[in-house]
């Protein structure tokens, strides 16, 4: 087995809907899509023009397409809205037929499809769904690929849509009434090579283990993190500066992408960084980088 | 030392639980209609449900986790693993549409109306699942259509040979549900006759559902996975390249990553989900890489229907079943050679050489997996 390589994230990008998030965007694409794709996508569902718009922005910033890159996208819940729609044509008072392009949107691989094809990567491609660990788990395969040699080069999202009234979404993933129902689309470029980078990607885990993170400057709270865990851990980093991120993006369950990403679109102080959740299980979610 | 052991393997098929039924439906050569008669399996081997913990479980265990459990525990047991699993990954490929619809229609059965408070996330099977057999290792739900399972087997080889986890546990579930039949029907990708593979009246494939599961560990017996690749065919968002051409770099970047000459590979596990243009595309590929020196091929969809999501691990585990009888099983559906494909699956069962095997999977979102087995 070759020796681990070092991973670097060289560019990022975050979509969240225009606020209030609390009313129905389900239009508010079009303009963000005409502006970064140049086009709206004929046939494309809000999730994959969602994802496409934050792929391309990531992309843009990171100069770089390459048919050889590889995607990876992480999505809980995948097409909400298609699936419902789905849902009133099959079953009565539905006439009972499926609309094709509803049904093959909902496919929930067809966002990486779009964004492969758009960047003309044919390379690995890969849908992977966690519940709240989903963003997390596509990211860890990006980072053990570049890790490992298998890719030179890893565009890694996550991706999740919301639908509406609320009762709706609440039907498929629980909200706390204090919860504002969100959704977005981040991602990260990954590369082996240093010169240029935003940061370096240090890890990406998965524990059952107590939270015992040290030798942290910044710590990113993710959305189930509750106050116990946040008190260990600022015992642990005395000093380092909490950043909380969910009021900006709403809930969803991949917000995690958003929590990393977003930190890192402007200008991120120096030092070592994680971003800390739970999944509803209890297990740690963590991912940790290093700016500087 | 590139390759992990396929440690044991089990299946709910159209032939019933286990694999004992599916080889000899195998050996025999008929075509069953697809659709599992009762998918709350009976008989489920390897671990007693009623022992599990109900907070566990608050849909109770539905058809889809009950095949999945009798699947693992015939892998299991084949394997002569003990549980708990510890050190092990759990990888799933399913079909989150179907999951959501029998979530709800389960709750239309209890409550006579209206649409279920709460669905589980598509990736909460495969949770399920690892808390079921005690496995603390990654767990995680590849969702790239019909190649779902075999990237989930591919990703189970990459683990161990990373030395991440000591063993994995590899499943595909699908089953039947009225979206995607309703999806299929609308794409005019069914056959009202059931699948003919290559054949020139070929229409489509009759959809199929059941569970396959595999364990899979660096050392021991059992057939072994050399190499694979993932890669995506981005010519259309539904239909291959008809040059073959996507298809065709999936299977090089397979017998590469495995090491494995084209001119080694004893037989093919084509695909072939029978419509008419990615039936040709598959062909042409073949011939593409293989040159005149195509080895056989066979189809498994008109035995065991489309299973979709499921059918990366269902169509391997049959693979494998019927290798280990000691054949390699004819092209059920196959009757009339067409002519434009200047190829054709075989058509009679013919003894399993030892050597490597090339099993292709290629779905929507042009998602391409190819799987390079060594056996005997």
């Amino acid at each position: 087995m070759a020796e681990a390589r070092r991973v670097f994230i060289h560019a990022v990008a975050t979509v969240t809907p225009p606020a209030p998030l609390t009313h129905d965007p389900d239009n508010d694409l079009g303009a963000l899509a005409k502006q970064v794709l140049g086009q709206r996508l004929r046939q494309a569902s809000h999730f994959i023009e969602l994802a496409t718009i934050g792929a391309r922005l990531c992309l843009n910033r990171a100069g770089a397409t390459a048919p050889d890159m590889a995607v990876y996208v992480g999505t809980a819940l995948g097409e909400v809205r298609k699936t419902d729609a789905l849902f009133q044509q099959v079953f009565p008072p539905g006439t009972g037929m499926a609309a094709p392009f509803d049904f093959i949107n909902a496919t929930a691989n067809m966002a990486a499809f779009y964004v492969a094809r758009l960047a003309g990567a044919s390379a690995r491609n890969l849908t992977v769904t966690q519940g709240l660990g989903s963003f997390e788990g596509a990211l860890q395969l990006g980072f053990d690929d570049v890790r490992a040699g298998a890719v030179d080069r890893a565009l890694v999202g996550g991706v999740d849509e919301n639908c509406f009234p609320r009762t709706a979404y609440v039907r498929r993933w629980p909200l706390r009434d204090d919860e504002v129902m969100g959704e977005g689309s981040a991602w990260l470029y990954l590369t082996h090579a240093e010169p240029g980078a935003l940061a370096e990607l240090l890890s990406v885990q998965r524990l059952r283990a107590p939270l015992d993170t040290a030798g942290l400057d910044h710590i990113v709270c993710g959305a189930q993190l509750g106050a116990a865990d946040t008190g260990v851990l600022t015992g642990l980093n005395p000093g380092a500066t909490l950043h909380h991120y969910i009021e900006r993006c709403g809930s969803y369950p991949t917000a995690a992408g958003f929590g990393v990403a977003g930190q890192l679109e402007g200008q991120p102080a120096r030092g070592q960084w994680a971003h800390v959740n739970r999944d509803i299980d209890g297990t740690l979610l963590l991912v940790r980088w290093r700016v500087g | 030392m590139n390759s992990v052991r396929i440690r044991g393997y089990g299946i709910v098929s159209t032939y019933g639980a286990g694999v004992a039924p599916l080889v000899a439906g195998l050996r025999r050569g008929t075509a069953e209609p697809g659709v599992l008669s009762d998918p709350a399996v009976a008989a489920l081997a390897g671990v007693k449900v009623s022992a599990l913990p109900p907070q566990m479980f608050r849909f109770d265990v539905d058809g889809s986790l009950a095949m999945v459990l009798a699947a693992a525990g015939e892998a299991l047991a084949q394997a002569g693993v003990q549980q708990p699993l510890g050190d092990c990954a759990v990888l799933c490929g399913a079909n989150t549409l179907a999951l959501a619809e029998h979530s709800d229609s389960d709750h239309r059965r209890v409550h006579g109306s209206g649409r279920a408070p709460l669905i589980p996330h598509p990736g909460e099977l495969a949770e399920r699942v690892a808390y079921a057999f005690g496995a603390t290792g990654p767990v995680l739900t590849f969702s790239t259509a019909c190649s779902s399972s075999a990237n989930a087997l591919l990703h189970a080889r990459a683990l161990i040979l990373r030395g991440q986890v000591t063993r994995a546990l590899v499943f595909g579930i699908e089953s039947l549900a009225m979206i995607t039949l309703s999806g299929f029907n609308s794409l005019m990708l069914l056959d009202a006759e059931g699948c003919r593979p290559f054949d020139a009246g070929r229409e489509g494939f009759q959809p199929g559902e059941g569970a396959a599961a595999l364990l899979l560990e660096a050392q021991g017996s059992g057939a072994r996975v050399l190499g694979g690749a993932n890669l995506c065919d981005i010519h259309h968002v539904t239909s291959a390249n008809p040059d073959g051409s996507g298809m065709a770099r999936s299977m090089r970047a397979a017998l590469a990553d495995a090491g494995v000459a084209a001119g080694e590979i004893v037989a093919i596990k084509a695909h072939a989900t029978a419509s008419r243009e990615n039936d040709a595309a598959e062909a042409t590929a073949m011939r593409t890489v293989f040159g005149d020196k195509l080895p056989p091929f066979t189809a498994l969809k008109r035995y065991l229907g489309h299973t979709s999501c499921a059918c990366g691990a269902v169509e391997t585990v049959a693979m494998l079943a019927a290798l280990d009888a000691g054949f390699v099983p004819p092209a059920a559906g196959f009757v009339h050679a067409d002519p434009a494909l200047g190829c054709g699956p075989l058509t009679q069962a013919q003894p399993a050489a030892a050597g490597a095997y090339l099993l292709n999977y290629f779905g929507f979102g042009g998602n391409y997996a190819s799987v390079v087995v060594a056996h005997g």
